[in-house]
């Protein structure tokens, strides 16, 4: 266990700089180079040579690259190109309040589509099957910010029950109640498109435990089918849930974005493309690598969850050393 | 030399009514998309759309970018507007048509460039393996490990937002799937002994690659192909709905429905037709790739899924 663990965080590291690496060259690669992009605009071909030096741009890119790792590392992301504000100052904030939204749309949609996915399995091609299926085909083919506009049509202007956007109310800041009125617009939106996803998975697992011949015996021994269902099957079932949530927190980040922006959430997506139009590259390396770091743990913590609840799982090439 | 002398041989044979070979993978393929339902309607639907792309200049009432300020906001079903203007007085059907035409390029394009370069990086790594596979898998790694909206916006906003450079970008960002898919399948094929024996006839690697295991590993990679266009016209949408995406003298309906954002507390109804369209389209493709899926799997019978659970359900007796 121990060497499936260190090997699993050795290859999250690795990806991770790989990650550094590509955005790193990505803003080089950019027309112009870096020094088009990291310096002001409209100076004399002498300045912008002063200026490129003062900033390091005129050393090799590998050296950029080792002195902007090693500022990183020691959490220094580097500055706003307008007004030279600390990237982290308005990087963190942002980072909680895209975890609020993110972690309450999580919680939501699976507190529904899990059971929903396993009741459907249990009664294929029923009525609440059939409508879990409609409402996937709806919810891959439905643009999701067009989806928060029309609920905002509807909602907050027509019949003016929730906030139109924003987290907080002007002048209730951290005011849990208007918090989650808020919240409620933005989770439903994100909901959509997970429930699609999640209970389709739950029910495809829970279908194949239930064909495996342990569910027959228990079955064939007289178990009540509530209990073969929730003691028997249920259990594994669950595993292989927890690999695809750590599989689509890509998709689930992606779309908190794409929420923000509609919802004008102040989290991470919404900074990123405003700082995508005003082309603030420190800020959008920073995210990018944040994003990322999210996505890594999430995948690795997923793995280890597996082999820990899962024992069949062979870890590491030898196998007999692990559990 | 044998297949020669089969030909002969059953050419000679008396005519028991074997002439008549039975039908290929993608002739059985057909037929079972043609009596899906879903996955007909699909491919009307979807035609309608290119068809209406395609003659966007000669059925569109008027020109797309002109603004009229004498009769903006105008409401659907006013006179010479059916579906009424936006805030600039720019007619709304025209928009929704011409739109059609950048979504559905982008669309299809998309599809097309991610499914050739994840073929191309599937299809080395998994016939070659050792490290072009280690590399290359690297590399897919750490492709799924960025959010795809975040590459796409970050890219975008570092080379300008053209349409030709939508379309590379979203195929960089979408290749990886049908790379794994690719490479998986090719890691099975190349065990075949009729690669052995082309191997053992001289055939190059690039033969065996693309002559014969590429036809072989075909039907996963259209249904994913199909499957992306869906994926691809939302993504555009999404982008252009940001801003990075199309630019205003071109339209496409994520552009639209931004328009329709900033001015929904005066016409509600803009935000609906684009949003409308996209939703519309897209189900119409992944019927057809579903359609198409379901037609080239051979567990998969002519006769619905729903029907045969129920027919399961009344033979067992145990009800379950």
């Amino acid at each position: 266990m121990t060497e499936y663990l260190i090997r699993r965080i050795l290859q999250s590291v690795l990806v991770l700089f790989l990650i550094s690496i590509l955005t790193f060259l990505m803003i080089h690669a950019a027309p112009g180079g870096p020094t088009q992009i990291f310096l002001a605009p409209g100076l004399s071909p002498e300045a912008a040579q002063i200026q490129a030096h003062n900033l390091g741009l005129d050393r090799p890119v590998p050296v950029q690259y080792a002195v902007w790792l090693g500022n990183l590392m020691q959490g220094d992301l580097g500055h706003t190109f307008k007004n030279h504000i600390p990237v982290g100052d308005i990087l963190w904030p942002t980072v909680k309040n895209t975890m609020v939204l993110m972690g309450a749309a999580w919680l939501f949609s699976l507190l529904i589509a899990v059971p929903w996915g396993i009741y459907n399995s249990t009664s294929e091609y029923g009525l609440s099957d059939q409508t879990a299926s409609f409402v996937s085909y709806i919810g891959f083919a439905m643009p999701t910010f067009w989806f928060g506009i029309i609920l905002q049509e509807y909602f907050s202007l027509k019949l003016d029950w929730l906030p139109l956007s924003d987290m907080y109310t002007m002048g209730k800041e951290g005011n849990l109640g208007d918090l989650f009125m808020h919240l409620i617009l933005p989770v439903s939106v994100l909901t959509l498109g997970f429930l699609a996803a999640y209970s389709k998975y739950s029910r495809a697992s829970m279908l194949e435990v239930l064909s495996q011949d342990y569910i027959r015996t228990a079955r064939a021994k007289g178990l009540k089918e509530r209990r073969v269902i929730f003691r028997h099957a249920l259990r594994n079932a669950l595993i292989p849930i927890i690999t695809i949530l750590g599989l689509d927190l890509p998709i689930l980040v992606s779309g908190a974005a794409l929420t923000e922006r509609v919802f004008n959430w102040p989290g991470m997506g919404r900074l990123f493309v405003d700082m995508a139009v005003a082309r603030e590259y420190s800020v959008l390396m920073s995210i990018t690598l944040v994003v990322s770091v999210i996505v890594v743990l999430g995948n690795l913590i997923a793995d280890i969850l597996y082999a820990i609840v899962d024992p069949r799982v062979q870890l590491g090439s030898k196998g007999g050393s692990s559990t | 030399m044998s297949s020669a002398a089969l030909e002969k041989t059953s050419g000679t044979a008396p005519n028991l009514g074997m002439e008549k070979r039975p039908d290929g993978p993608w002739k059985t393929a057909w037929k079972k998309f043609r009596i899906n339902p879903f996955a007909v309607a699909g491919l009307v639907i979807l035609a309608i759309f290119v068809v209406a792309a395609i003659c966007a200049k000669w059925i569109s009432p008027h020109d797309p970018t002109r603004i009229d300020m004498m009769f903006p906001n105008l409401p659907a079903g006013s006179k010479g507007h059916p579906l009424g203007t936006d805030e600039l007085g720019r007619d709304i059907l025209s928009r929704l048509l011409y739109s059609s035409r950048i979504s559905l390029t982008v669309g299809f394009a998309v599809a097309i460039v991610s499914v050739f370069i994840g073929t191309l990086v599937g299809a080395f790594a998994g016939y070659f393996g050792g490290w072009v596979d280690t590399i290359s898998m690297r590399f897919v790694d750490v492709m799924n490990s960025i959010p795809t909206l975040f590459l796409n916006i970050l890219i975008l906003a570092i080379f300008g937002s053209k349409m030709s450079y939508m379309i590379l970008v979203l195929a960089f960002t979408s290749w990886m799937g049908v790379a794994r898919l690719v490479r998986g399948t090719y890691l099975q094929l190349r065990e075949m002994q009729y690669v052995e024996a082309a191997k053992a006839t001289g055939v190059s690697n690039l033969g065996i690659i693309f002559r014969h295991l590429l036809r072989n590993a075909s039907a996963p990679i259209i249904v994913t192909a199909t499957l992306m266009v869906g994926g691809a016209i939302l993504s555009e949408s999404a982008l252009s709905y940001l801003g990075l995406g199309v630019q205003t003298p071109d339209t496409s309906w994520g552009l639209m429905l931004s328009n329709a954002q900033e001015f929904m507390l005066t016409d509600p109804m803009q935000a609906v037709y684009p949003g409308l369209c996209i939703l519309i389209v897209v189900l119409a493709v992944n019927f057809i790739g579903d359609g198409i899926r379901d037609g080239l799997d051979p567990r998969k019978t002519t006769i619905p899924q729903r029907r045969l659970a129920a027919w399961r359900k009344k033979f067992s007796k145990s009800g379950i």
